[in-house]
This record gives structure tokens, C-alpha cells and sequence, in this order.
């Protein structure tokens, strides 16, 4: 049995990889650990499901077992959603498999006992391109494909799980209500903004745009003014609003490739030679104390 | 002294990368630096070291440039830096890097902890604490935001995408340090200087027998194409500016 072999944490993302796989022509199997996560990707389309069964609750310490089961089904491709669980296990079945691995990629084709992949480098400024020839392993985020829809047929196979890492217990991360992958619009604050008590103005602009708020990763993480769900970039959120207005914030690439799918981008900085107006549809070179409160009393008209 | 070792990456610095208008990169002018999130992970190492009465050194899979790095990361509280050393580092990927690493942790022996970062600041793989763990076949936690090591005992406590989970293993293994996780310090006068006397061990590839040949092909590499108006609005009255910027957000259908 070739093909591509898809695991996702995330069953929604599973379904999506199944779309890609099979848009190419691809048969395609998905793996999964349990009989829950199966009943979720059962109609995903797939030629068949695969339930590793075994007697750990960590995803990742099937790794070992995941590789020999890829080993003895002639897969040609292991295709993971590219979320932290994932990127672990997929890194740790090429390691068992000591095979090539695309991480995070934001294009995928197939070619004979090959794929060819791109993804970014050095924060997102360079793209490459890669060949991985012979078994691999490559991660895709999530939103990227079509799910598509079909019944598979589900079979059981038991496995050994790697019981040397014991869980001790899992508390679900409080969501503050902000999601900010989903927001219409997002005003996005970075380190122009010189004292806490200034992001008054800054919620004051969300609430007339009715925009949900992001930051640079230094707002979040060393000023602590924003929790770090909220941070936007490359190891934070990625975001592709409508409208993202970029409020002191030199535009390093670290933090625009996670603006950069954004429909519309409004850059304000007081520094005309700050990278963020290279990555903006409109800029506005001044101090954003002045500005701001201008920008809330236009956009209360 | 058991060794607690922080892998770490010598990098491009990416501010001193040049995109030409064909869209080729130029790299000539780029510095090397410590990969910024290994910063984290020698400072975790140094941190974990001292509680646990430890030994915290430096490893690196680097080209002859790479000889740089070791001052600047023996400057960060590690006391012994290990260099593999082969000329194909700087275009490895992720299977002959963490080949090349696990063959050095094997060579220095008596390691009872690796500590990497998530990922490098040029690639950004986040592949090279799994692979390790699995070449090796070490227990291996990734995501680390919080980690205590008591006897053989690690706990750590992983930042995942919906929850925060707290898992345990017995040493040796391998962990994934995120950035948050351990800030690094910036080194003083006096650690600078006394970082030129720590010892450095290098390792050839030849005679770890390390694998140099991977199944990747990098095809193509060419810079990041913005699609952007770049419509920077002129003027002193910044009233005015405003004014611009927002019937212009109106005509596109945005507000």
C-alpha cells in the first residue's frame, strides 16, 4: 500500500491533508489513536482509517511505532498537521525513519517517488524550494486545502507505545475571547507604544473598528501588557484579516509574516525608514500620539 | 560530572540579508550569530546545571565558520563547547544535522540531558530536539515552558496549542526549550574574558562516521514577493493624513 499516510492532532486539519493527498491523485490513509479521533475522520474521504491502538495518551510517543508501521506499508509520503503535537511527532518518525522532513510548508506537489515542497526561511523573507526524494516526512498548517467528503473503511492495529514519557496532567489554556485568527479586523500594537497605561488608546481604536488586538511578540513577552496568545508572528498567531492596522511597530519579519495574508494592511510609525512600510498597502509616517486619536475621531464620523 | 548539553546553531544574521530586485538574495554581507532561541537553550542549560550540580556544555554541528561561535557561547556560563565539525553544516538539513549532533553527544559520553531550542533562526524546522531523541532513542519532550529536575527525575511543562500539559521521564533524555521559557543574559566583561580559557573539543565527521548525504535537494531559493500598494500618505498635516487613509480604506471595502 503506497500513498500518503496524514496524522493531525487536530481533526479538522486531518480532513484538510486527506483533501490534498487526494486532489493529487493520492490514495490516502489516515492514522489515528483512538476510536474517538476515527468516528471524526471516518467521512474525511480517505481510503482507509488506521487506529493505532495502545495504551498511552500522548500522540507522540507512537513515534517509534508510527515509523515501522509507514516502513511496512511502503508509504510514500507521511503528511502531519503542522501544529506543536504534530511537528513532534512527524520530526520524531523521520528521526526513527532517519528520512528527509519539509517543516511547515505552504506548497506541496507530487512527483515520481519524490515531492517537492516550499517553505520560508530566515522569518519568512526567503522562500525555498525542496525536493525530498524516497520516503518523507512533510507538516502543513491548517487552512491551507479543501476538505473533501467519503466513507473509509476503519481498521484497528495494535502497537507498543514509548511509556518512558508519563503524563501527569493536562490543564486546558484559558482563552481570553480574543481569536484572532478569525478576526474581520485586528489593530496590531508594537513597541511605539511607551507606557501601559497607553493601550487605553489603542483598545479605544479596536472598539470604533471593532477590531480584535494583536501585538509584537516584545508586548507580549517582555512587557507582559498583552497575554501571549496574542502575539503575532512566526513562532505566534498568523492572521489574514480584512483590515490590520499596524500601530508602532518597525516590521521586522519575525512579526509580518504572521500579518503578511491580511487583505488590507495600514502601517503608522514615526520612523519613515522602518521595514513595516515596505510590507503596508497604506502608511502613515508620524507619532502615533498624534495620530491615533485622529484616526478614532475619523473613524467615528 | 554528568553533562547537561545545549545544542545550539551558528547562523546568518537575516537583518543583513540583502533581496536584489530580480528577487535573488544576497548573502554576502551577512554576519554569523548564535541563532537567537539557542540563546535560550544555553541559558536553560546553565540554569538546570547549577541546580542539579551538573556540567553544562555547548555543542555545535557548524562549518569553519562556526569557530566564532564558541567564544560567544562558552561567554554564556557554559564551561566546555564540543564542535562537529564538516564544511557540509552550512547547507545540512534536518536528518544530517541531528545526525551529526547525536554523534557528537555520543562521543562526549556521560550526558544526562540535551536541551535544544525550538527551532533555529534561519530555518525555523523544529525538527532537531525530536530527531536527536529518536537517533539516540531518548525519551523526548518538546515545547518546554517550565521544566525541574530532581534526582533523575525531569518534569516538565509543555505549552501546547489548546492546553498546558505536564509530563515526566527519567534522565537521559531530551527536551525543546521555548523562548519564554529561559530569558538568556548578556554576558559581562569578565565572562567574555574568561570564556577564551575554557577547553573546546572538536570532532571530525569522518571519524564520528556521520552520514553527510541526505535525500533533500534544495531547488530553489529566492526572496519573499510582497504584493503591497506601499501608498505612504505625505504631508505635514497629520489630520489630513488620517482623512486620506481612511476614505482610501472606504473605496476598499474594509470599514
Amino acid at each position: 500500500m503506497a500513498g500518503v499516510f496524514v496524522y493531525s492532532d487536530k481533526s479538522g486539519i486531518a480532513l484538510e491533508l486527506v483533501g490534498c493527498a487526494k486532489a493529487a491523485g493520492k490514495e490516502a490513509m489516515v492514522i489515528v489513536f483512538s476510536q474517538e479521533a476515527a468516528e471524526e475522520v471516518k467521512n474525511s474521504g480517505a481510503d482507509r482509517v488506521f487506529i493505532l491502538q495502545g495504551d498511552n495518551e500522548v500522540p507522540e510517543n507512537y513515534a517509534q511505532a508510527v515509523a515501522d508501521f509507514l516502513k511496512e506499508k511502503s508509504a510514500e509520503l507521511f503528511l502531519v498537521g503542522a501544529t506543536a503535537r504534530g511537528r513532534d511527532l512527524a520530526a520524531r518518525v523521520a528521526g526513527y525513519l532517519d528520512c528527509p522532513m519539509a517543516s511547515d510548508v505552504s506548497a506541496i506537489s507530487f512527483g515520481d517517488g519524490k515531492v517537492t515542497t516550499e517553505r520560508m526561511i530566515y522569518g519568512g523573507a526567503v522562500t525555498q524550494k525542496e525536493e525530498l526524494t524516497g520516503l518523507s516526512v512533510v507538516t502543513v498548517a491548517g487552512g491551507k486545502y479543501a476538505p473533501i467528503e467519503g466513507s473509509a473503511e476503519v481498521e484497528t492495529v495494535t502497537v507498543t507505545p514509548d511509556n518512558r514519557v508519563q503524563l501527569v496532567e493536562r490543564a486546558p489554556v484559558e482563552r481570553k475571547g480574543v481569536n484572532l485568527q478569525a478576526a474581520d479586523r485586528v489593530v496590531c500594537v508594537g513597541m511605539g507604544v511607551e507606557k501601559e497605561e497607553d493601550m487605553q488608546m489603542i483598545r479605544d481604536l479596536a472598539a470604533v473598528l471593532n477590531a480584535e488586538i494583536g501585538c509584537t511578540r516584545g508586548i507580549a513577552e517582555e512587557k507582559h501588557w498583552l497575554p501571549p496568545e496574542q502575539y503575532i508572528g512566526i513562532s505566534g498567531a498568523v492572521i489574514k484579516p480584512q483590515l490590520c492596522v499596524s500601530i508602532g511597530i518597525s516590521g521586522q519579519v519575525q512579526h509580518t509574516i504572521g500579518i503578511r495574508d491580511s487583505k488590507v494592511i495600514v502601517a503608522v510609525n514615526n520612523n519613515e525608514k522602518a521595514p513595516i512600510f515596505k510590507t503596508c498597502d497604506y502608511g502613515i509616517v508620524g507619532d502615533l500620539y498624534e495620530v491615533v486619536p485622529l484616526l478614532i475621531e475619523e473613524l467615528k464620523k | 560530572m554528568s553533562k547537561i548539553v545545549a545544542c545550539y546553531k551558528w547562523v546568518l544574521d537575516e537583518s543583513d540579508i540583502r533581496i536584489n530586485s530580480d528577487l535573488s538574495v544576497d548573502f554576502s554581507k551577512a554576519k554569523g550569530k548564535i541563532s537567537d532561541y539557542d540563546r535560550n537553550a544555553i541559558e536553560a542549560a546553565v540554569k538546570l546545571a547549577e541546580a542539579v550540580g551538573a556540567k553544562p556544555v555547548g555543542l555545535t554541528f557548524g562549518s569553519s565558520k562556526a569557530r566564532q561561535s564558541l567564544k560567544d557561547a562558552l561567554s554564556r556560563g557554559l564551561e566546555e563547547a564540543f564542535w562537529v565539525k564538516a564544511e557540509e553544516a552550512e547547507n545540512a538539513d534536518g536528518a544530517v544535522t541531528a545526525r551529526a549532533l547525536a554523534a557528537g553527544i555520543k562521543a562526549m559520553g556521560d550526558v544526562a540531558l540535551v536541551i535544544c531550542a525550538e527551532g533555529a533562526s534561519d530555518t525555523y524546522a523544529r525538527q532537531t530536539a525530536s530527531r536527536i531523541g529518536a537517533l539516540l532513542d531518548l525519551p523526548v519532550v518538546t515545547s518546554v515552558l517550565r521544566v525541574t529536575v530532581e534526582g533523575n527525575t525531569v518534569t516538565a511543562v509543555r505549552k501546547l496549542d489548546d492546553c498546558l500539559e505536564t509530563v515526566k521521564f527519567e534522565l537521559p533524555g531530551v527536551i525543546s526549550v521555548l523562548p519564554e521559557a529561559f530569558q538568556p543574559t548578556i554576558p559581562g566583561l569578565k565572562a567574555v574574558m574568561a570564556a577564551g580559557k575554557k577547553p573546546v573539543t572538536e570532532y571530525d565527521c569522518g571519524s564520528l562516521g556521520v552520514n553527510l548525504v541526505s535525500a533533500r535537494k534544495v531547488m530553489e531559493v529566492k526572496a519573499y514577493a510582497q504584493e503591497r500598494r506601499n501608498i505612504i500618505i505625505e504631508g505635514d498635516n497629520a489630520a489630513a493624513k488620517v482623512a486620506a487613509v481612511v476614505s482610501n480604506l472606504k473605496k476598499e471595502g474594509v470599514l
